[in-house]
């Protein structure tokens, strides 16, 4: 009798296809820098842009926590209230009849226009970035979780009927399980772009993180502490993706 | 009329399921939809009657009337004795589908065990039926852990089968639920439902676009027609097949099917048994 020998299992080598990628444009970017002869406070190479994080490190993770925070505190805030704003109006639909086009309205004034706002409002600290970081997120988030919430199929809800399930029953044993790849799909949105709403707000007015650290290099022309800081909130915002995606793997394992 | 409580009544087949001259009607865009209109019907408890007809009869409408899920425009149901309400509050009737309404996100026996957590079942005080017992009558038994995306079609139904069953129902409503599979799984299950049926003792109601499912597995089969959906006549296949068992090569099958065919091509066009 033959055995069968298990296929040795290739390894999985996809990740090197964007690195590659990546690498290509370091090139590009190298090569136009050294070609053209452009000045480094115009655009650095990338080369300096590593030498900057490194000589700036401590600055740069001053600046990395508050933004951090923001950032963090917005998500949650955000995605909380969206996702509470969701459940009242498929429960309760002349609610969402009434709020839902505001929310659309509300969402069409951009984000950079309600700073000075909210700066006037709450001042310089803390409060007024962790309001716009939740702002960024609290659309798309709503949106989604009212989709998902609904998105359990007409037998599936007779079938809760016919059991004489109750609302809350129906809620938690079907609507909300079913609304979970639908919010998912809306974190991976949000947990960037509370990174974008954060630095917007300290943009405005503050004197830390990695939106007012942007601000001064610019103003001093220091490039390479610019890219610097720029590479720094891209980290940022990939760092929150992966938890998210982490996430919705241990959640979402159907 | 026998008095309440006399031995006589005891003998009496209980009706599990009465509809007198129901209709049902919806609001829709270009007016008033009638469904089906002046349903008139008697199901015994224990009894297995099949719905079969164009689409557009109203069958499914017919059950969602017994499970409670619609209203009657006019005329009456009752079910147990009683309003479909009242049956289904007490978790008398379970619900088959045409796709197996498994949630996604739990295990076969996590999905067998659903009615159980919902609708105040604890509460009732009546007795679920082992789910032990309820694999091994559906034969899934060693794949309880399984989720619903690993098991095939037919083994989906089988599973909704056993959730229907573990509130241990008095009435199982079938709504077209081999539709979706292919003929032989289908036959394959059509057994099943005949054996499970033997063994628990529930009245099945049945709707099928099948002709052979219907000959196969109704010991009454009510063949409707539709526009507006009403019963054009009801077949009675008891004489034909003695304990409900037929094989499905026979000759005596091949006659109820045929005879079947008959009465379905009429009420296809509309003509109505006086």
């Amino acid at each position: 009798m033959s055995t069968l020998k298990p296929m040795p299992r290739k390894r999985n080598l996809a990740w090197l296809w964007p690195l590659a990628g990546g690498l290509s444009l370091l090139l590009l970017w190298s090569g136009i820098i050294v070609i053209g002869e452009v000045r480094p406070f115009i655009a650095p190479a990338p080369w300096d842009v590593a030498v900057e994080i490194w000589k700036n490190r401590l600055l740069l993770v001053q600046n990395f926590w508050p933004t951090l925070l923001e950032a963090v505190a917005g998500f949650i805030c955000g995605n909380l209230a969206a996702i509470s704003a969701a459940v009242i109006f498929v429960h309760f639909q002349r609610v969402q009849k009434m709020y839902l086009p505001i929310a659309v309205l509300f969402n069409t004034i951009p984000v950079i226009a309600l700073a000075p706002i909210l700066i006037l409002i709450f001042g310089i600290n803390i409060t007024p970035k962790i309001i716009i970081a939740s702002l960024v997120c609290f659309f798309p988030t709503l949106v989604n979780m009212i989709r998902g919430l609904e998105a359990y199929t007409r037998s599936e809800m007779e079938l809760m009927r016919v059991m004489s399930a109750s609302r809350i029953e129906i809620f938690l044993r079907l609507r909300l399980p079913r609304s979970l790849p639908y919010l998912f799909s809306a974190l991976r949105i949000s947990c960037t772009s509370c990174v974008i709403g954060a630095i917007v707000g300290e943009w405005i007015g503050s004197t830390m993180g990695i939106g007012s650290l942007i601000i001064q290099a610019t103003f001093n022309y220091r490039s390479g502490l610019l890219y610097a800081a720029i590479c720094m909130s891209s980290a940022l915002a990939l760092t929150l993706f992966a938890a998210v995606i982490a996430s919705e793997k241990k959640f979402l394992r159907w | 009329m026998s008095s309440p409580g006399s031995p006589t009544q005891a003998a009496l087949p209980v009706k599990a399921i009465a509809l007198r001259d129901v209709a049902v009607t919806f609001e829709t865009d270009a007016g008033l939809f009638t469904a089906c209109q002046d349903v008139s019907l008697d199901i015994e408890a224990g009894s297995f009657v099949v719905l079969i007809g164009p689409s557009g009869c109203g069958k499914s409408t017919l059950l969602r009337v017994i499970a409670d899920l619609l209203p009657c425009a006019m005329g009456q149901a009752e079910v147990n004795g009683a309003p479909p309400e009242a049956a289904r509050k007490a978790r008398a009737v379970s619900f088959v589908f045409q796709d197996s309404t498994l949630l996604p996100w739990r295990s076969v026996v996590d999905n067998i065990n659903l009615p159980l957590q919902v609708g105040r079942w604890n509460a009732l005080g009546r007795k679920q039926r082992p789910v032990a017992e309820l694999l091994d009558l559906v034969r899934m038994s060693g794949r309880e852990a399984a989720m619903p995306h690993e098991l095939s079609g037919g083994m989906r139904q089988r599973v909704a089968i056993a959730r229907a069953l573990v509130t241990q129902p008095d009435i199982l409503l079938m709504d077209e639920p081999f539709a979706a599979l292919d003929e032989i799984t289908r036959e394959s299950l059509n057994e099943e439902v005949l054996r499970i049926w033997r063994e628990t003792g529930t009245t099945v109601v049945f709707v099928t676009h099948s002709l052979d499912e219907a000959a196969y597995l109704g010991e009454r089969v009510v063949v409707m027609a539709a526009n507006p959906g009403r019963i054009a006549d009801i077949v009675d296949l008891r004489a034909a097949k003695p304990d409900n068992r037929i094989d499905r090569g026979s000759q005596a099958f091949f006659e109820i099917t045929t005879g079947l065919r008959r009465v379905l091509e009429k009420a296809y066009r509309g003509e109505i048994a006086a």
